[in-house]
């Protein structure tokens, strides 16, 4: 399985004035998704006796993160190491993790989340089915191996649909796809004895255009809501009351 | 117990300073040591004012401050004291007090600092368990054999709680009792971010050195008092009050510290800066009192905040040095062997922390003068300003212009003797 090691939303900080984003003092964790894609995978690779890998593409800080996909389940770890200051889009993403899962022998089943919870772009997973050549099912909430064959059950709005397709297979999952337990004492103590390796990015051996983003970042801003900021100070208790009930009227709240 | 579970000779419970010191510790002495933790990296959870005494980080490690992420090394002091709106600062400057060219103090961001801390305890081969909360103690035939976590159970020859200052397992070991809002004060604090050039300009220190300022008259009349202390890229302000007056004075903690930020003492210290974060924090107050009769029981000891070892002189609190060294006799009295209370006691006689306690233990008389908190600031800022004041008047005899501001606070002499007795006895 895949996951991302990513800055906390929640401790991002926007500039109220130029709506910069800065993640300097944000904490950093594994997507909050793919911590129920590992509970589906553990479930799924203990259900046909296979060992499961972690796999992470990122920055040196994503140590800590391979210590906690260990404690949730992980049996082994493989983190490829960016370059510092390297920036991967999803094109660069994709060919790196598959490089790495070519590396990795007898691969049956990957898993990915259906998008990262900082980029959001739904791009990884299918664009590594489609380099590894291998029959891709998306939004899955629920998936069952037997034999050589995956049934998996995919989510299309308010309808389900089950397909099923030869292994090896990609398969994006959704977050209900399992919960994601807090990992207990044991499984935490137990993740430090766990094996993990480190690959640097350059030891992939991939050519220079499968490694240069094909997309550019050229701005990154806070959403910030934009208000009316209609203030209703002048005049009598009533006239104010009267205005407000006009105004929330006028825009369609009140009818 | 399962057969797939192992045994450890130590659990502690709580990666702040006196758990990470005594994890540390033990594990360089070879022990099989786990530390857990509650937040989900250690220093997530654990809030303190920022200054740190680095004679506390040498006792664990010789060589341990240099290696350190500290912020700045604490080369200036100030003592302010104020009302509503003035000030007068007495500030000390000078070489630094400690041996060689180590600060004697430093201040620290917990965040970053514990993360460091407990890492350099992994390397040493402690098993750092974070995101988990002990939930109880193991007890058989009146022995501590272990913890409760999330249902599962861990054994251990001894645990360790260094859980902070509310420590239920301490409670739970029968230990302490409840804690009284008398024994502890409630601090509040905020890191604000201001460039090092900025602080650098407006505390007049150099690049890596920095100002801790305390400050007195700030809590409307309520038991407390403030700080400053500059780190290398923010400022930490805090506030620390007598949590059972604060409901008679009718403000909040939060509302005093916001009075605080906008003084005109403080206002142009922080100036542009923006709050980064806000924390809160009991403080116990009640110093060697408050420590408990019995440290430790059969295969269990407190240690740090736990135990009660913090002193809050007024003019300076100090919580990790002793959790530092605390950790350091916890580790020491495991490592020794035999009736687990007198080895501690004996470890800790010899770092010089009970003797340090009990040497502030009248600080508790004197920080319970109530006049301290508004009056006397008020009535030194008259006397002072009166001294500075010149006109066209002859002007009167100083003992007239204290005198004066005596009758002008309402402080008979016989009040300022007394609070004077209580303070020449306490200290």
């Amino acid at each position: 399985m895949c996951f991302k090691w990513v800055a906390a939303e929640g401790e991002l900080r926007v500039d109220p004035a130029t709506r910069a984003v800065d993640a300097s003092s944000a904490r950093r964790k594994i997507s909050d998704y793919d911590r129920n894609t590992i509970e589906a995978a553990r479930v799924a690779a203990g259900s046909i006796g296979s060992e499961l890998v972690g796999l992470t593409f990122g920055g040196p800080d994503a140590r800590t993160g391979i210590k906690d996909a260990l404690a949730r389940g992980v049996d082994r770890a493989v983190h490829v190491v960016a370059d510092e200051g390297a920036r991967a889009d999803g094109h660069v993403t994709a060919h790196v993790l598959a490089a790495q899962v070519r590396r990795l022998e007898d691969v049956d089943l990957v898993l990915c989340t259906e998008g990262a919870s900082d980029t959001y772009a739904h791009e990884t997973g299918p664009r590594l089915g489609e380099l590894l050549g291998w029959p891709v099912v998306t939004n899955v909430r629920e998936l069952t191996v037997e034999g050589r064959t995956l049934r998996a059950v995919r989510v299309l709005g308010a309808d389900l649909e089950t397909v099923e397709c030869d292994l090896p297979a990609l398969v994006t999952v959704v977050p209900e796809v399992a919960p994601a337990p807090i990992p207990g004492l044991r499984s935490v103590l137990g993740a430090a004895k766990k094996p993990s390796e480190q690959v640097p990015v350059a030891d992939l051996g991939l050519p220079a255009g499968a490694v240069t983003a094909r997309t550019t970042v050229t701005s990154f801003l806070g959403y910030v809501a934009a208000r009316r900021r209609v203030v209703l100070a002048d005049g009598a208790a009533q006239d104010k009351v009267d205005a407000l009930v006009a105004g929330l009227a006028q825009d369609g709240v009140l009818r | 117990m399962s057969e797939d579970t192992e045994a450890v000779d130590v659990i502690v419970v709580g990666a702040g300073l006196a758990g990470i010191a005594c994890a540390y510790r033990l594990a360089l002495a070879g022990r099989s040591v786990v530390l857990v933790e509650r937040g989900t990296t250690a220093g997530s959870k654990n809030v303190s004012g920022g200054r740190l005494y680095t004679y506390a980080l040498e006792a664990v490690e010789p060589g341990l401050t240099r290696a350190a992420p500290f912020e700045r090394a604490v080369v200036r002091e100030q003592i302010v004291m104020m009302d509503d709106d003035r000030s007068m600062t007495v500030s000390l400057a000078g070489p630094p007090a400690a041996a060689g060219d180590l600060p004697a103090s430093v201040t620290v961001l917990r965040s970053r600092f514990d993360a460091w801390f407990a890492d350099r305890a992994e390397a040493a081969g402690v098993m750092l368990a974070t995101g988990i909360r002990v939930d109880s103690l193991l007890i058989e035939d009146g022995r501590v054999v272990g913890i409760m976590a999330g249902g599962e159970e861990m054994r251990a020859g001894v645990v360790v709680a260094a859980d902070g200052v509310n420590s239920f397992l301490a409670r739970e070991a029968g230990l302490v009792g409840e804690l009284s809002a008398h024994a502890v004060g409630i601090g509040v604090k905020e890191v604000i971010a201001l460039d090092a050039a900025t602080i650098e300009d407006r505390f007049g220190v150099g690049p890596g050195e920095g100002a801790a300022t305390l400050m007195l008259g700030c809590t409307a009349g309520v038991h407390g008092g403030a700080f400053l202390y500059t780190n290398s890229g923010s400022v930490s302000l805090g506030i620390v009050v007598s949590p059972d007056q604060m409901t008679a004075s009718g403000t909040t903690t939060h509302g005093m510290l916001q009075a605080l930020k906008a003084h005109p003492a403080l206002r142009p210290l922080i100036a542009g800066g923006t709050t980064l974060e806000y924390a809160a924090h009991l403080v116990r107050e009640d110093g060697w009192r408050g420590v408990p009769k019995r440290l430790a029981r059969g295969g269990f000891l407190v240690t740090g905040e736990a135990a009660g070892f913090v002193l809050n002189l007024g003019y300076t609190v100090r919580g990790m040095d002793l959790a530092l060294v605390s950790g350091v006799a916890a580790a020491e009295a495991i490592v020794a062997g035999g009736d687990l209370e007198t080895a501690y006691r004996a470890a800790l006689d010899r770092s010089g922390l009970p003797a340090t306690m009990r040497a502030a233990d009248g600080y508790a008389d004197l920080m319970g003068i109530e006049r301290l908190y508004r009056t006397y600031p008020g009535l030194v800022l008259d006397v002072v300003q009166s001294m500075f004041t010149v006109d066209a008047r002859a002007p009167r005899p100083l003992r007239t212009q204290v005198r004066a501001a005596m009758r002008a606070n309402h402080v008979p002499l016989r009040a300022v003797l007394r609070d004077g007795l209580v303070g020449v006895r306490s200290i």
